[in-house]
């Protein structure tokens, strides 16, 4: 068994391609998708208005605006740009209202609608107090409002408006969830990548040649599932190290859970490798069946979107079935909601379960399939 | 010393070898020769206890070896039909690792290795990488590896498919050399008749499946003993002539191949005239006509009607 490491070890340096490249990506992945910041990640919604709204409190409102990115714009362009497609929804603000204009009602359109409802239902309340007080001069206005928004910052009760693109909102983090979705997708490749010489060790002969030998033969099978766990092991740490060390994310103290938690995905997903390989004729359909199987695992396991936007009964039904969502689970039940131990426990469980029911049978069709 | 007995063994649409009987003695070198399909790798698949069969039994001196294979295995070595190597290691390395699947180590290995590199001849080529191999040497090696362990017999499947002739002429000469000088029981698989026809003492023929002739070289030959093997030469052939051929009762056998014609007939009749009056009357200028050795490609041809390659 040590000798069969070794040569798989040897290997590992001598061609680390795959290995590389894989951790590359997952890295890179994240780096772009969960961490670019600016206007990119807000959505742009042209507005018009007269000068002197704009410089008031309602143009005022809109640019400190934490969600959308409010772009001044000459109606007739905002008109155009809204007819074309280019942006969702254009609003056109005068003092006392506003105009909205859409092409098709999306779930953003309402969003947006609600965002500007709570400007001007803000704009009614300073009014009402300003009202209330008959302030003559603009500087007591200045003192009525400022006095007005510190006692609505220490209210008897408060009012939250979230939604998930919200900055304040921890529920969805893009950042951590995109090292998470990435590192479980992408680790997929590598494990396969390692579990597949199996099946070509298998048709050129090596692995009869290993059977003749005094070697057990469970001695080769734990070999080569040792060796897999371990590359894709490896290319976690890394990965979460890179993210930890150098570029400074806060795993909320989870870092060490991290890796453990990780230790029972690895091995889940080393089975499910040995299974596939077991149900596969060819390495060309394995070639096939991997990207198939890893992208729609991470797709309706939510490693590139939060399984709390998925409402077809399907997908949910589906993403039961499948380790990453466990994963997934796992991970954000640690870091992001610092759920309590058994939260986690729970998908670890089914992880390892799952791992052990495709190990076995995997290996059970392998060796009923080719000798 | 190792035997098949009736074997059958049966995938889902085909079956692969049919009641095949079969036996290696000590010291011998035996040949299957068939084309490419004719069950000749799942043959010794269940011979060397890689594969079981639907049916039959697999006897090393006289015990059976389907429960419990391990004296067999102790002393067999099979060069697999593919290159069973890791590509990415040195010569040397892959010749390690499989010297320790044999709980070879120390110095006995190294000597082992050293001892083998030097026989197949890839002693100056020990530390380089088998991806830079050519065909012949990745041949050499998937032998060599096959030695380290000293197998009693050597179970070879094409050992010689898609080289150049030098190393062919090698790898033959090693076989013959490695049979002589240690007497290693050899089994050799191939499809090309000359090898078999080189190498061996005794012979079984394959064709889908059955075994179709086994024996000495002369004994398998005697099967055409009552018929001769004649080639004809021309510089072209005609529709007509090669039709007069084949609706010849005496002629058993034809082949057509470019400018030569190879028929079977039965040897106490005088064919030469009978030629020389259907090529007169066909019009055909004949350039040459040979009473040719039998080859066993002749028996292959008697027996299926078939070349041997296709
Ligand atoms: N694992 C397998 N499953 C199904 N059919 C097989 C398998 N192995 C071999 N065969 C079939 O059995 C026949 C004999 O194959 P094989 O023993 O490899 O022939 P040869 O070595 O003489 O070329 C072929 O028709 C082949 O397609
Ligand atoms: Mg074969």
């Amino acid at each position: 068994m040590r000798g069969i490491l070794l040569a798989k070890f040897t290997t590992f340096i001598r061609k680390p391609w795959v290995f590389v490249l894989f951790t590359v990506m997952s890295i890179g992945f994240t780096l772009i998708i969960g961490y670019t910041e600016g206007n990119e990640d807000k959505i742009t919604v042209p507005v018009a208005g007269a000068e002197e709204v704009r410089t008031g409190s309602i143009g005022k409102a809109l640019e400190e605006n934490e969600v959308y990115h409010f772009k001044w714009q000459e109606e007739t362009d905002l008109k155009e740009i809204v007819r074309l497609g280019e942006a969702e929804a254009g609003i056109i603000i005068e003092e006392t209202g506003y105009e909205m204009f859409i092409r098709v009602e999306t779930p953003n359109v309402q969003l947006i609608e609600q965002t500007i409802a709570n400007i001007y239902t803000e704009k009614i309340r300073e009014n009402q107090v300003l009202e209330l007080f008959q302030s003559e001069t603009a500087a007591e206005e200045e003192a009525i409002l400022t006095a007005y928004h510190e006692s609505m910052d220490q209210p008897i009760f408060e009012i939250t408006n979230d939604n998930f693109r919200n900055a304040d909102s921890s529920q969805f983090d893009e950042g951590l969830h995109a090292i998470f979705g990435f590192t479980l997708f992408f680790v997929i490749y590598t494990i396969g990548y390692n579990v597949l010489p199996i099946l070509i060790e298998k048709k050129e002969g090596i692995w009869d040649r290993m059977i003749l030998s005094p070697l057990k033969k469970w001695e080769i099978y734990l070999a080569n599932l040792v060796y897999s766990f371990f590359e894709g092991y490896l290319q976690i740490i890394i990965i979460f190290s890179v993210f930890h060390y150098l570029v400074g994310v806060d795993f909320q103290g989870g870092f060490a859970g991290i890796l453990l938690i990780m230790l029972a995905y690895t091995f889940t997903i080393v089975s499910l490798g040995i299974f596939v390989t077991a149900l596969v004729k060819n390495i060309q359909q394995f070639n096939a069946v991997l990207p198939i199987l890893s992208v729609s695992m991470a797709m309706i396991g939510g490693a590139f979107w939060p399984l709390e936007i998925v409402q077809s009964d399907i997908l949910l039904a589906l993403a039961k079935l499948n380790p990453l969502t466990y994963g997934m689970e796992a991970l954000n039940n640690l870091v992001l909601y610092n759920l309590p131990f058994e939260e986690i426990l729970m998908p670890v469980s089914i992880l390892i379960l799952m791992g052990v029911i495709f190990m076995g049978v995997g290996i059970h069709l392998m060796e009923k399939i080719h000798i | 010393m190792l035997e098949l007995i009736d074997i059958t063994k049966k995938y889902k649409q085909t079956k692969a070898v049919k009641n095949m009987n079969m036996y290696i003695e000590k010291g011998e070198i035996v040949g299957l020769l068939g084309p490419n399909g004719a069950g000749k790798s799942t043959a010794i698949s269940i011979l060397s206890s890689l594969l079981e069969p639907t049916s039959g039994d697999v006897k090393f001196e006289n015990k059976s070896m389907i429960k419990n294979p391990k004296s067999l295995r102790q002393i067999v070595g099979i060069v697999p039909q593919e290159i069973a190597l890791y590509e990415d290691l040195s010569a040397e390395e892959n010749m390690k690792f499989f010297g320790r699947i044999y709980r070879l180590k120390g110095k006995t290995l190294k000597n082992k290795i050293s001892e083998v590199l030097e026989q197949i001849g890839l002693t100056d080529r020990r530390k380089d990488i088998v991806k830079t191999f050519s065909g012949g040497m990745k041949r050499r090696l998937n032998i060599g590896v096959a030695m380290l362990h000293d197998p009693e017999i050597l179970i070879m499947d094409e050992p010689t498919v898609g080289i150049d002739p030098q190393s062919r002429n090698y790898i033959l000469q090693t076989v013959k050399r490695l049979n002589k000088d240690r007497q290693m029981t050899v089994l050799y698989t191939s499809h090309y008749m000359e090898e078999v026809e080189y190498l061996c003492d005794r012979i079984y023929i394959m064709d889908k499946g059955n075994l179709i002739a086994s024996g000495t070289k002369d004994e398998i030959k005697q099967i055409l003993a009552s018929e001769n093997t004649i080639s004809l030469k021309a510089d072209h052939w005609n529709e007509r002539f090669i039709t007069n051929l084949r609706e010849n009762p005496q002629i058993h056998q034809m082949k057509v191949d470019g400018n030569e014609i190879v028929l079977v007939v039965s040897k106490d009749v005088n064919i030469f005239s009978k030629l020389a009056h259907l090529a007169e009357e066909a019009n055909v200028q004949l350039r040459a006509v040979d009473v040719k050795q039998v080859t066993l490609e002749d028996v292959f041809l008697h027996l299926t009607g078939r070349a041997l390659r296709d």
